[in-house]
This record gives structure tokens, C-alpha cells and sequence, in this order.
């Protein structure tokens, strides 16, 4: 019999604001549904209790801005716990699958982290995958985004990272926040074509979303052959979902669920709170279980209610040829757009965050490195809603790191904090050794996370 | 005075106990075909102790559900459901062999979704009259939150089919969770007119002595109920043993500590908590038989080692199995048991010591030891065993989930200060069960009829669920199934816990509030409703209870008692 975990950690003392769609009352009818149908009771589920997440959980994947403290909230600490519990149990084969149904959400969450966007401060799966790759020593890593808005948290968090596949389709940031997710989105010089960006028009129903997992997702990962497949569980693909466009149901959200079948999952968005969460998360328990979900439909819905259009589905079926394409070409192409003269990449990014009222620009450099993905130097500034700022600079060497850039990038991180003009604070991130620090300038006082 | 009894499955236990003493205590093996004659074998020395002085209430728990559902020795039922979207009904086992589903659909909040469909109704009606069924079961999914379906579909079988018992989900529980309230349904109609009978006959015995103290019985919870109450839901008893031993413990232990209830049967152990000096509840309803229901019981585990289990060696392994082959061998038994070794160690005066040795010799031949060394081997094997299950009862109340961050913060670890043990054997493990867990140990006096000082002495309980919803204009109570319209201007959470704790006290007055406690309240918290940035109504859940506990007059004396 397959079991399925599941962290359900509703929060309902916890919301952005009274009125704010990520409120205590999200998953309340969600929470009706699950209990009135006694999934909890089913043997082929078994529920954890959350845990919370510690601070160098945290600092693993994230440079928070002034201090981890200031960025997370218990409710935060618990959402991230949730997913670390359900990690544990896949890898002492408790369960064969594990969802995390958890809020707040995580996947707007970048590498930096000044405040809240798009109702969100720290990466949930982030911080779930690099506990996995450091404790359970995981190497390639799927993550296919399901969310209808473009998981740019986790894309900026891998877009350097060769062994990590981000997915994600959406609908098109040209009409929908965060208004990225473009297919010439592809990752860095050192990870060209690991990130896959698959806009899709609003309207978009259960035939195209179909298309592209069977056409594109699917073969990818058959391909890629990750040893994890997590699914940023968004729900807000579903027609009825106040925030966005799409026609995406129940049935399909849970035959999706059963074809992509998921390592992991966590809960991202989705705010229609009564229309369609509560069958959505039925479905889904259901699907990752291997159980019936037919019966598991919206109130108004029909067969045939949604029709994809001819042109629709014409787009669809171009752009998955086309990524498709991209994905056997990266080498070549990475080469191409991306050239590897030198020994620094760099890059620019300004990043809004929506919730906050925030501006951060950022200036990265990425060593061009023959043995290894090499290292990343980063320097970010914020300029917050009452005017002030703040810049940071930071330091990260991934696992992959090779011995050489590993004794480089500590050297900058020491060469920073000797003369660190301006800066608030330097953080190292030291994953071949899971050490975390940050250099407070003002009072030159070093936190070990 | 009170009176509480005990029928067990082995022996009868019954007390007679006036302001903080015991009067009078006895113990005699139960006629297990014949529980009423148990009772009233029982009651009769304590009734000639009272010597006609005012009995204020008699209290008992009672097998008689537990062994009909375990025997299956119950009505046939049928089932009606109307189940809405989720599940495929097709994959409940709920083992009826006449199940009729029926379109509509009430969702979360008791909209209707989908109507019923007449002609489906009457073909259902038409199914069961040719079965031949006489009870019906109907349930719905989220018929606590509107009953106007089942309602629709009990009023159908009534027109038409008057002879036919009827029993909705929502009357029987109205917690969340379908499955557990279509069990707890057919359980309560398969049950109710056995359990009537039964009730009727002690009536009449008891008449016949002249008796007319008020007569209750304990519930799962912990807790007693009128008879003739008991008598609409009677499920609610399943487990009422346990219930009074916890009880019992409750009454003879120090107050306010944390303690592992320890009964160590004939070839069963029973464990249950007390933390800070409360019964820990369930979190989810009891299992009976496999089957999930929604009664509150408590936490107890059954671990199956006991005073007369048999004993084994298998590949140079020392085995204690979960049956018996009848009494020790130092009491005249065929076979060596765990109360041998108690013998043998000295931990007991119980029995023939010589048997007791020559027991073990012919164990410990097996396993190539002496008898010393072959009972010592049997007590740590049992030692370990329920130590092991003691700290996982710890550990999954840990364990439990939580869904508001306060819950999960205020989690701590507990352990516990004291095992109590009672019944037979406990006291001879219990110096053992210290020593490997570094607890207190205590066997209190009159540990033996513990069971009935704890039905004698439990109070009243009621958990009242209130949810009202400012939106939609109504509440409805979970336990009750009552759905009704807000009382008047409802705009505030303390409003709202104001009203549920008038309510549940103005139940408990009707009830002999005498015997509860005052009423508590166990959570409360809003949920504001948002519909296109607006708040258009709010949510209020309340949860009041009169807990299970001691009465009063009792705890006065405690200090003695302790």
C-alpha cells in the first residue's frame, strides 16, 4: 500500500492583514472538507505535526535583510518545518510521497530577502531541497512550479545551479503579477536551460495544461532523471481563483498530481478559499495516494465546461516544441548567448516586492570556473517604503564548489568584511561546509547561524 | 451515599462510598452470560450495608455494548447515504450489505450544492421494504451544518414506510468526519433496542428491591450519563471499563500530577495518562472492532501481557504470547505464567511457591537457566515491553498535529512522576516498572475496586461544539445536531462565548448539574468572512465542556486519601 504524508498546517491564527487574500480563513473550509471525508483516517495517509524550521535552515538558501529574526514569523518557521518533517520521513522511507499543506507560501521568496512579495518572505521548497542535498546528500533535483504565477523566487534561487531542473508554467507575466516567466528565462552561464519558462494565455484550460506535462514536462524529467520531484503546488490555475485567469479544475489539478507524481509537494497559492481549495486539496491527497478521485468535483462543474481554443492550443503546441528544442540545444546555446570569456559573469536584476513596497537592485557576479559551478558574489541594495536603504553584500559557494573556488570565495568574503564601506552587512554562505554567517558592520559582530 | 459498579469481563467490582470513604467494597467473578445478574449480585451486600440510608445515585460501567459489537450479536441495518462530492462512495467499507446512495449535496457551510432527486428516494424506500430491514440508517456529508436532506429522506420512510426505525448522522455526532458518522449511526440503531431491553430489566430488578435512586452509567469519556439517556446513544459506553479504571486513578492519586495508569489484567495490561491531573482524551473518536467512530473516549492503550500469559520458548527466546492457558501454575493452573515469576521473585504471596519454582525450573530448561534467573528473564521481558509502550503513548501525544501556531509553540515535553497500578497483578510489577523508569510507583488502598470508586465518583461531562455563522444567519451545536437561527445580536466572539456558556449550563441544570462541574472553555476563535476584498460575515467556533473529574466531597478528603 503506498502512504502518502501530510503536514496540514493551516495557521489559523496567522494573516498578512484582516482582509488580505493569505488570511487565517485560507484553508478553513479546506480543513472542513478533509476532515468531513475522513482523509486522516484513511491508511494510506498518515498526518505529521509540523516542526519549526531553524534559523540556519534558513540562512542554507536565504540572505535575510537586517537578520533572519526580523524576516520570519513563527507562522514562517512552521510553514518551512512542515516541509523539513516530511523530508525526514520520505528519506526513512515512512512514506512513498509527502504534501505539505502549509501557509504562508514560499515560491516569490529570492535569494535576498528584504521583505515580503507576492505574500511571501521565506522559500518553503528551497529550504526543504537544500536540507534534503546537505543531510541526505540528494544531487539532481526536478521542481516543476504549478502555480499560476511564475515562481521567480525559485528560479532566481536556481538559476545558477546545474543539477537543479525548475519548471514552471503559468499564466503570462504580461498579465499577471510578477510579470516575468518568459521563455528566454533559461539560467546562467553555469545552469543554461536547467530553468524552463512556459507563459501561457489566460483561458488556458485542463487540455492545454495537459499538453504541455505530457509534451514537455514529462519527457524533460524522464530525461533529467532527478532523484526528487518536488511540486510547487500552487492552485490558482483553477477557473474559479480570484486573483488570475485560467480554467484549470479540480480533476485536472489531480490528474496532473497522478502523472507527475511528486516526490514532495508544497502548498503555494490559490485563494479561492471556498469554490474550489477545499475539492482541489481532496483531489490532490487523493491522486499522490493512489486512490479514487473521480468523485471529486467543483459544485458547477461539467464535462466539456471549458473549451481550449484552436489558437490556443496552436501556441501551446509551438512553444513546447520550441522549449523542447532549447533543452536538447542548451549546451550549444549556452554558449552561444551566454559566453564564458573571462572570469566573472555578470549580471543585473532589480526586483520589486509588491507586498512590502520595496525596490532592491542587485549586482551579481558568477566565476566562470572549468571544474565546477563556481561562486556567486552578490551585492544588494534596498530601498525601503519610507525612503531608507540599505546595501548588503554576500558570498556563496555552492556544494558543487571545487576546492580552489571554495579557498577564493572565502578569501573575498575575509577581504569584505576587513573593508566593508557603506555595507550593512556581508554574509557568507558556505554550503561544502553548511556554515552560515553574517558580518554586522555597525557593530563588527559576526553571527554564526 | 453512591454506589458505583464495575461488570468486567473477569470479575464484578462494586463500592459503596459515603462523602470521602468507602463504605463498602466487593469483588466476585462475572456471569458472563448474564450481566444483570451480576449487578444485582452486587448491589444486594451493599444495599443491606446502607440499611436503608438515601442512596443519591447508582453508577456502572458496562460490557454489554463492547461484547455486542465484538460478537457481532446486533440488529441488522440499512444505509442510506448521500454523500455529495469526495470520496467515490464505492470505496467506503463500511460492510452493509443493503447500501443505497442518493444524489444531493450540502457543502461546508450547509449550502445546498445539488438537490435530491425524488424518484431516487422512492426506489430506495421501495429497495429496503423488499429487503425486509426494519432500520435504516441515513447520513449525509455535512449534514451537522444542514439536516434539511436526511431530514427530507427520514420524512419519505415515515410516510411510507412507518414500521421503519430511522436514525440521521446528524443526531448521533455532528463532529466533521462522514465515514466515522455513518459508523457511529449504524452502531447506535444495531445497538439501541438491546440495550433498551436491558435497561428495562434492571428497572424492574431494581423496583423489586424497592430502589428508586437515580441510575447512571459511564461513558467513554470518562464521564456518567442518566440511563434513560444513554438508552438514545448507547455506543457512547463502548469502552466504559477503561474509562472507570482511569477514573479510579483519578480519585486515589496524588491530585495534579502526572501519572501513567497502569491495569494489569489477566492477558492484558490497560495504560492510560494523566496529565497535571487530567485525563488525556483521544484526539480522533474510539475503535471498536477496526471500526472508527466519533465517541470520545480516552487515550488508552491495551499492550497483550497479562498475570496469565502463556510463556514460550522459541529458538533459545524467551516469548510471552497474547492468550492464556487458564490460571498461574502456582494457583493450581496447567501451565507457567508471569505471575509465577512474581511468585518465584518474591514479589507476590500469592500462590504455592513451591509450583511457582518447579514452574520456572521447567521453563528455564529450555533456556538452559535456573528458576532465579528464568523469572527475573520473564518481569524484565514484561518490564520492557510496557515501558516501550508507555513511552510511545508519550511520544504520539507529542506527536499530536496542531493547526494554530500557539498549539504547536505551547508543545512541551512531559513525563510522567507516578505509575499507579491497580487490579490483581499490578502492584507485584510496579517496584520493577520504578526502578526502569525512575518513577514513582503506588498501588493506593483500595486499588482493587478501583474501577468502581471510579464510576461511584465521576461527574457529569458535555462538550458543546457551538459554530455560528454571522453570514448565513445560524448555528448549530456539533454534538446535538441542533441547527437554529443566532440568537439575537451576535457580533462579537465574547458574545458568542457568552451565549455557548449559558447554553451549556442551562443543559447541565436539567441534567443534575449537581454532578458536573462548572463549565470550561476548551477553544474559541473567529474567522472573518472575505468575499471580493469585503468582510461580509464572520465565522465563531466555541467549545465549552464540563470535564470529567471527581466529585467534590471526595477531593475534600484527598489528602487522606493520598
Amino acid at each position: 500500500m503506498r502512504k502518502t504524508g501530510l503536514v496540514f498546517f493551516p495557521a489559523f491564527d496567522w494573516a498578512i492583514e484582516p482582509t488580505h487574500p493569505e488570511r487565517e480563513e485560507r484553508l478553513l473550509y479546506t480543513k472542513d472538507q478533509l476532515f468531513e471525508e475522513g482523509i486522516m483516517d484513511l491508511p494510506e495517509v498518515i498526518e505529521y505535526a509540523p516542526r519549526l524550521a531553524t534559523e540556519k535552515d534558513i540562512a542554507r538558501v536565504h540572505f535575510c535583510v537586517p537578520d533572519v529574526k526580523s524576516q520570519v514569523t513563527e507562522a514562517h518557521l512552521i510553514a518551512a518545518g512542515g516541509t523539513l518533517v516530511l523530508a525526514d520521513a520520505l528519506m526513512k522511507r515512512e512514506i512513498d510521497n509527502g504534501f505539505a499543506l502549509v501557509r504562508p507560501p514560499g515560491h516569490h521568496a529570492m535569494r535576498v530577502v528584504h521583505g515580503n512579495r507576492g505574500f511571501c518572505n521565506i522559500n518553503n521548497e528551497a529550504i526543504m531541497i537544500e536540507y534534503l542535498r546537505q543531510h541526505y546528500g540528494l544531487k539532481r533535483i526536478a521542481i516543476v512550479d504549478t502555480d499560476v504565477h511564475h515562481g521567480d523566487g525559485t528560479q532566481d534561487i536556481y538559476w545558477h545551479d546545474p543539477d537543479v531542473l525548475f519548471i514552471s508554467f503559468h499564466q503570462d507575466g504580461r498579465t499577471l503579477y510578477p510579470g516575468t516567466g518568459f521563455p528566454s528565462e533559461l539560467g546562467g552561464p553555469n545552469a543554461f536551460g536547467m530553468t524552463i519558462n512556459v507563459p501561457l494565455e489566460p483561458g488556458t484550460t485542463d487540455e492545454g495544461i495537459h499538453y504541455v506535462l505530457d509534451n514537455l514536462v514529462l519527457p524533460l524529467l524522464d530525461e533529467f532523471k532527478p532523484d526528487l520531484i518536488v511540486n510547487s503546488a500552487g492552485q490558482d490555475n483553477h477557473y474559479t481563483d480570484p486573483l488570475a485567469n485560467m480554467r484549470f479544475t479540480t480533476q485536472g489539478y489531480a490528474r496532473l498530481n497522478e502523472k507527475l507524481k511528486p516526490d514532495l509537494a508544497v502548498l503555494e497559492g490559490g485563494y479561492s478559499i471556498e469554490s474550489a481549495l477545499p475539492y482541489l486539496n481532496t483531489a490532490i491527497i487523493l491522486a499522490m495516494a493512489g486512490l479514487d478521485y473521480s468523485h471529486v468535483t467543483e459544485p458547477d462543474y461539467q464535462p466539456g465546461k471549458f473549451v481550449q481554443t484552436s489558437s490556443q492550443i496552436e501556441y501551446i503546441k509551438d512553444l513546447a516544441a520550441y522549449l523542447k528544442e532549447v533543452w536538447h540545444q542548451r549546451e550549444s546555446l549556452g554558449v552561444q548567448r551566454m559566453p564564458r570569456t573571462g572570469e566573472f559573469y555578470e549580471d543585473k536584476k532589480d526586483i520589486y516586492y509588491d507586498t512590502d513596497n520595496i525596490r532592491e537592485s542587485r549586482w551579481e557576479r558568477v566565476r566562470l570556473c572549468q571544474r565546477c559551478p563556481g561562486y556567486q558574489l552578490l551585492t544588494s541594495s534596498a530601498i525601503y517604503s519610507f525612503g531608507n536603504k540599505r546595501t548588503v553584500s554576500a558570498v556563496a559557494i555552492p556544494l558543487q564548489a571545487c576546492d580552489t573556488c571554495q579557498e577564493e570565495a572565502r578569501g573575498h568574503y575575509r577581504e569584505q568584511i576587513e573593508s566593508p564601506g557603506g555595507l550593512h552587512s556581508v554574509y557568507l554562505q558556505d554550503r561544502p561546509r553548511d556554515e552560515y554567517r553574517q558580518f554586522l558592520v555597525s557593530t563588527s559582530e559576526e553571527v554564526n547561524y | 451515599m453512591l454506589i458505583g459498579m464495575d461488570v468486567g469481563g473477569t470479575f464484578t467490582d462494586a463500592v459503596l462510598i459515603d462523602k470521602d470513604s468507602v463504605i463498602k467494597k466487593i469483588k466476585f467473578p462475572t456471569y458472563t452470560e448474564n450481566l444483570l445478574k451480576s449487578l444485582m449480585n452486587a448491589l444486594e451486600p451493599l444495599l443491606e450495608t446502607a440499611a436503608g440510608r438515601p442512596i443519591e445515585r447508582i453508577v456502572t460501567s458496562t460490557t454489554l455494548i463492547t461484547n455486542m459489537i465484538a460478537t457481532n450479536n446486533i440488529e441488522p441495518v440499512g444505509l442510506v447515504l448521500i454523500p455529495g462530492p469526495g470520496r467515490n462512495p464505492g470505496t467506503y467499507h463500511f460492510d452493509i450489505p443493503h447500501t443505497c446512495v442518493l444524489s444531493g449535496a450540502i457543502d461546508f457551510r450547509g449550502r445546498e450544492i445539488a438537490p435530491l432527486k425524488d424518484g431516487e428516494i422512492a426506489d430506495c424506500i421501495e429497495n429496503v421494504r423488499k429487503s425486509g430491514l426494519q432500520r435504516v440508517a441515513i447520513v449525509g456529508k455535512f449534514s451537522q451544518r444542514n439536516r434539511a436532506h436526511e431530514q427530507t429522506v427520514a420524512d419519505c420512510f415515515a410516510k411510507s414506510s412507518p414500521g421503519i426505525q430511522t436514525v440521521l448522522g446528524h443526531q448521533v455526532s455532528s463532529q466533521l468526519n462522514f465515514p466515522r458518522r455513518v459508523v457511529t449511526a449504524l452502531l447506535t440503531l444495531a445497538t439501541r433496542d438491546r440495550f433498551r431491553d436491558f435497561y428495562g430489566q434492571i428497572l424492574s430488578a431494581l423496583s423489586q428491591h424497592g430502589i428508586d435512586a437515580p441510575l447512571y452509567i459511564l461513558k467513554a469519556d470518562g464521564g456518567t450519563l442518566p440511563f434513560e439517556q444513554a438508552v438514545r446513544m448507547p455506543v457512547e459506553t463502548i469502552f466504559s471499563g477503561p474509562a472507570a479504571s482511569t477514573m479510579g486513578v483519578l480519585a486515589l492519586a496524588p491530585a495534579g500530577q502526572t501519572s501513567v495508569v497502569l491495569d494489569v489484567g489477566g492477558t492484558t495490561t490497560d495504560l492510560a495518562l494523566i496529565l497535571s491531573g487530567r485525563p488525556l482524551m483521544a484526539s480522533r473518536g474510539a475503535r471498536i472492532e477496526e471500526r472508527l467512530t466519533h465517541v470520545r473516549s480516552f487515550a488508552t492503550k491495551s499492550v497483550a501481557i497479562g498475570g496469565d500469559s502463556m510463556l514460550r520458548v522459541d529458538n533459545g527466546s524467551l516469548q510471552i504470547l497474547p492468550r492464556r492457558a487458564g490460571p498461574a501454575y502456582c494457583l493450581g493452573g496447567p501451565e507457567p505464567t508471569p505471575t509465577d515469576a512474581m511468585r518465584q521473585a518474591g514479589l507476590t504471596t500469592i500462590g504455592d511457591m513451591q509450583r511457582a519454582v518447579e514452574s520456572m525450573k521447567q521453563l528455564g530448561r529450555a533456556l538452559g537457566l535456573p528458576p532465579e534467573r528464568t523469572a527475573s528473564l520473564v518481569l524484565e521481558q514484561m518490564v520492557r515491553q510496557i515501558t516501550a509502550e508507555i513511552r510511545s503513548m508519550f511520544l504520539a501525544w507529542e506527536d499530536e498535529p496542531a493547526y494554530r501556531i500557539w498549539e504547536l509553540l505551547q508543545k512541551q515535553k512531559v513525563r510522567p512522576q507516578n505509575i499507579v497500578g491497580i487490579g490483581g497483578s499490578a502492584p507485584a510489577i510496579l517496584p520493577l516498572l520504578g526502578q526502569a523508569t525512575g518513577c514513582q510507583t503506588l498501588a493506593p488502598e483500595h486499588h482493587e475496586v478501583a474501577n468502581a470508586i471510579g464510576a461511584a465518583l465521576a461527574r457529569v461531562t458535555m462538550r458543546r461544539t457551538f459554530h455560528f455563522d454571522t453570514e448565513r444567519n445560524f448555528y448549530f451545536v456539533e454534538e446535538t445536531g441542533q441547527q437554529e437561527q443566532l440568537p439575537g445580536q451576535l457580533s462579537s466572539l465574547v458574545d458568542a462565548e457568552r451565549f455557548s456558556v449559558a447554553s451549556i449550563k442551562e443543559v447541565g441544570e436539567q441534567l443534575g448539574v449537581a454532578f458536573a462541574a462548572e463549565p470550561e472553555l476548551v477553544y474559541s476563535e473567529m474567522f472573518n468572512m472575505v468575499r471580493g476584498w469585503r468582510t461580509i460575515g464572520r465565522l465563531f467556533d466555541v467549545c465549552v465542556q464540563f470535564p470529567p473529574g471527581i466529585q467534590d466531597h471526595w477531593n475534600k478528603g484527598a489528602a487522606q486519601h493520598a
